[in-house]
């Protein structure tokens, strides 16, 4: 009985995330603009994105996005072009080959060791009581 | 005149803190214990210091004596009286005073709360970390923080405050707020101290400080609770949280603060992880201590420009001490503090607890290395980068959910050992839970994998806080007691933190995932439409005051009421300072900006609009969350051992204790 009920509980969880996940509606121009300008820097501030900020050069990289994304250029293209023009600087991420690369795995490889660290005394734990 | 009051209360707190340090020292080395008594009179002493010069400045800034430096810069006449007591905490030098003062109060309230004990030796060394830590701020404010420097020619008017600390009534608590939390993590590292210093490493210490502990983390979140309301309500961008540097100092220390609270209990419980929670002690009183060099040293605009601040090097010092005085301790005691227990199982209480640690330490790697990393690179390659929300959203997110799974199945773990058939049991009813969260988002409309993921784990998560209060309350009418024993104690208040978290969690995940954000350029009585609601503008007024000019724009939301987003202009800022309207609702907020005054009288206005869903759960849950905290401070029901929920055969025993 209680493994029919979780046996449920996992059929519906999937059903409802396969729901969720599936729908592939292409995003409209503003939300691509707005998920871009997300990415990118205010070039006049110094950690608020260019969607969130009401600078007006925030508002030029708006405006400089749109009319790319109007171009029909692809997202990285239009990340691309502002690097360009701005420097590596106007990402919010940063890059990820190079020094820039260290910050994302860095925290990876901690984590990793942590996990390790945990198990390996789980371990040495079962030896000594065995 | 108050410059001289102001400067005798800080010397007379230094020099109470260096007398106090000094005589705590001798009589400790001495081993004279009558001496460490005298702790409490100079305890005592250093807080008149710290009144007498936080009543100074305060009176120097409601009476506008601008021949202070601080005032000069901080005040002005218009200012209207909340925010001018408020400025007290506005900058640098006052918010040192604050800290000040809130330490010499925690370290007069730890000689009351344990006046029987002072002549312990390892309350002696407690007492005289505090003097030490409490002396280094006083000679702050000597040296380079000195909030009393005097103006040789007073102007006639100040400057102000900053326009953003002048415009909403939050800015006068959550500091405060914060200072107690940060602060009070003073006390516990404190005991850490003595405890390494003493030998006397057992759990005794950790017993203590438990509540100072848990008293801390509630203001420290509260504080943080604030501070993002603060943003919402007046930096006018519709979010709450930017992964800013300064939101980071502050959520580092509850991010180790947070961790120890959970794995201290591994310690009482097993007598286990003593050099973990003493490291997480540490991590959480320095980084409190580095997250105020980060923001107050001006290191982050450059790597270069904190040499030109003296504050920054006293606080890099500080740190660099604290740090290294704590990690020789703990080496020095080494052999003390092996413990000679096991773990048997992972799939365990203390199983769980351990898991929780990794991923707490690992989110707060992360959240400092992207803090610091800009620095980091700038000196390895003399290049500038950004690390920006996007790099912490990425990063936090996955950790986010897995705390959120262990917040869920880690309540509803026995220590020692758990069979499957005990999870499975357990488990089945907050599992229903968390599916009838993911139905629920789904049939909403929220789509992506990530946020339903939250939303089920969060359903699985409150559904087993609720079962164990539910336990708990049902323990209680069996053995006659009130049914609210089902809320109070660590075990039950914390499950009520934990659905403070849980809804928190769910606001922020769909206030960041399903946020609609548009600018739209409306002429009056013009309509858009934006995520659902309609937004008519009808038109703007501009009023102009001594202290500020303010132009107001009149928008209708979906025909109702009529909100008032601003622009306003202070004199001592060149930029005009948007103050946000929002309507307040339970399932969304809608958020109105003035992006754009209108140029001429009639003209268009741009209007900006963010829909954010469940945004305003966010402020319940830290309410929900404080509530938790308070309701674990009180003690709860002891468990008698004849009481039939002890007996082992009860699946549930382990649930029920306080």
């Amino acid at each position: 009985m209680r493994r029919l009920a979780w046996l449920a509980a996992l059929v519906v969880a999937l059903i409802a995330l396969v729901i969720g996940t599936t729908d592939r509606s292409n995003p409209s121009a503003a939300e691509r603009v707005d998920h871009i300008a997300a990415t990118v820097r205010c070039p006049a501030c110094r950690g608020e994105s260019a969607r969130d900020s009401n600078a007006p050069a925030a508002a030029n990289v708006r405006a400089e996005i749109a009319r790319r994304v109007r171009a029909g250029q692809s997202d990285d293209q239009i990340r691309d072009a502002l690097v360009a023009a701005y420097g590596d600087s106007i990402l919010l991420t940063p890059p990820r080959s190079g020094w820039g690369g260290l910050v994302w795995v860095l925290p990876v490889m901690a984590l990793v060791c942590g996990l390790a660290g945990v198990a390996f005394a789980f371990r040495r734990w079962r030896v000594e009581a065995a | 005149m108050n410059a001289l009051l102001g400067t005798a209360g800080v010397a007379l707190g230094l020099a109470a803190c260096v007398l106090g340090a000094l005589t705590l020292l001798a009589a400790s080395l001495r081993h004279q214990s009558r001496q460490l008594r005298l702790a409490e009179g100079y305890a005592l002493l250093a807080l008149a210091g710290a009144l007498l010069a936080f009543l100074a400045m305060e009176h120097a800034l409601v009476t506008h004596d601008f021949s202070l430096k601080y005032v000069a810069q901080n005040h002005a006449r218009a200012t209207p009286l909340l925010y001018t007591i408020a400025s007290l905490w506005g900058a640098l030098e006052g918010s040192i005073l604050l800290w000040s003062l809130v330490l010499a109060g925690y370290t007069v309230a730890v000689t009351r709360r344990f006046r029987a004990r002072l002549t312990d030796p390892l309350l002696g060394w407690a007492m005289l970390t505090m003097f030490v830590v409490g002396g280094f701020f006083f000679a702050l404010m000597l040296g380079p923080a000195n909030p009393f420097r005097v103006l040789a020619h007073p102007p006639a008017d100040g400057a102000g405050p900053n326009p953003l600390l002048q415009n909403h009534p939050l800015m006068a608590i959550h500091p405060p707020m914060l200072y107690l939390g940060y602060v009070g993590f003073t006390v516990p590292f404190a005991f850490c101290v003595a405890a390494l210093v003493t030998g006397r490493v057992g759990e005794g210490w950790l017993e203590s400080t438990r509540r100072w502990t848990l008293v801390s983390w509630g203001f420290l979140t509260v504080g943080i609770v604030l501070g993002s309301w603060w943003s919402y309500e007046v930096l006018g961008w519709g979010g709450f949280w930017a992964w800013d540097p300064v939101e980071n100092a502050s959520f580092l220390p509850w991010l180790t603060g947070t961790a120890f609270i959970h794995s201290v209990m591994v310690q009482e419980r097993r007598g286990m992880l003593r050099v973990w929670n003493l490291s997480l002690l540490l991590a959480t009183f320095s980084l409190t201590l580095f997250g105020t060099f980060l923001t107050r040293s001006g290191v982050l605009d450059s790597v270069h420009s904190f040499t030109e601040s003296p504050i920054g090097t006293w606080l890099l010092s500080a740190f660099g001490v604290t740090v290294a005085v704590a990690l020789g301790l703990i080496a020095w005691r080494g052999d003390r503090l092996r413990s000679p227990g096991r773990i048997d199982s992972p799939v365990s209480r203390e199983g769980a607890f351990m898991a929780n640690n990794v991923l707490f330490a690992a989110f707060a790697f992360v959240v400092l290395l992207g803090t610091v990393f800009p620095l980091i690179h700038e000196a390895l390659t003399n290049e500038q980068i950004t690390v920006g929300r996007p790099y912490f959203d990425r990063m936090t997110m996955p950790i986010g959910i897995a705390l959120l799974f262990m917040m869920a199945v880690a309540p509803v773990l026995p220590w020692r050992k758990a069979s499957h058939g005990v999870l499975r049991e357990r488990l089945l009813w907050p599992a229903w839970a968390g599916v009838a969260a993911l139905v629920l988002a789904v049939a909403v409309g929220a789509r992506g994998l990530a946020p339903l993921v939250a939303f089920g784990l969060g359903g699985l998560a409150a559904g087993s806080a609720v079962r164990q209060v539910v336990l708990a309350g049902r323990a209680a009418r069996r053995s006659g007691a009130s049914v609210l024993n089902a809320v109070v104690g660590r075990t039950n208040g914390g499950m009520i933190v934990h659905l403070g978290v849980v809804v928190v969690a769910v606001a922020f995940t769909a206030a960041q995932s399903f946020s609609a954000h548009r600018e739209v350029r409306l002429a009056p009585q013009q309509t858009a439409r934006v995520g659902g609601h309609s937004v008519t503008y009808l038109g703007a007024e501009t009023i102009r005051g001594a202290q500020k000019t303010t132009i107001k724009a009149s928008v209708r939301i979906d025909g109702g009421r009529v909100y008032a987003p601003a622009l306003q202009q202070f004199p001592n800022a060149t930029n005009a300072i948007g103050t946000p309207s929002v309507r307040w609702g339970l399932r969304s907020d809608v958020y109105l900006t003035l992006a754009v005054a209108p140029q001429r009288a009639g003209g268009a206005a741009v209007i900006g609009v963010v829909v954010e869903p469940l945004a305003s759960w966010l402020w319940i849950g830290g309410g929900l969350m404080a509530v938790g905290t308070a309701l674990a401070l009180v003690p709860g029901r002891r468990r008698r051992p004849t009481a039939p929920v002890s007996s082992p055969s009860t699946p549930d025993a382990d649930l029920v204790d306080a």
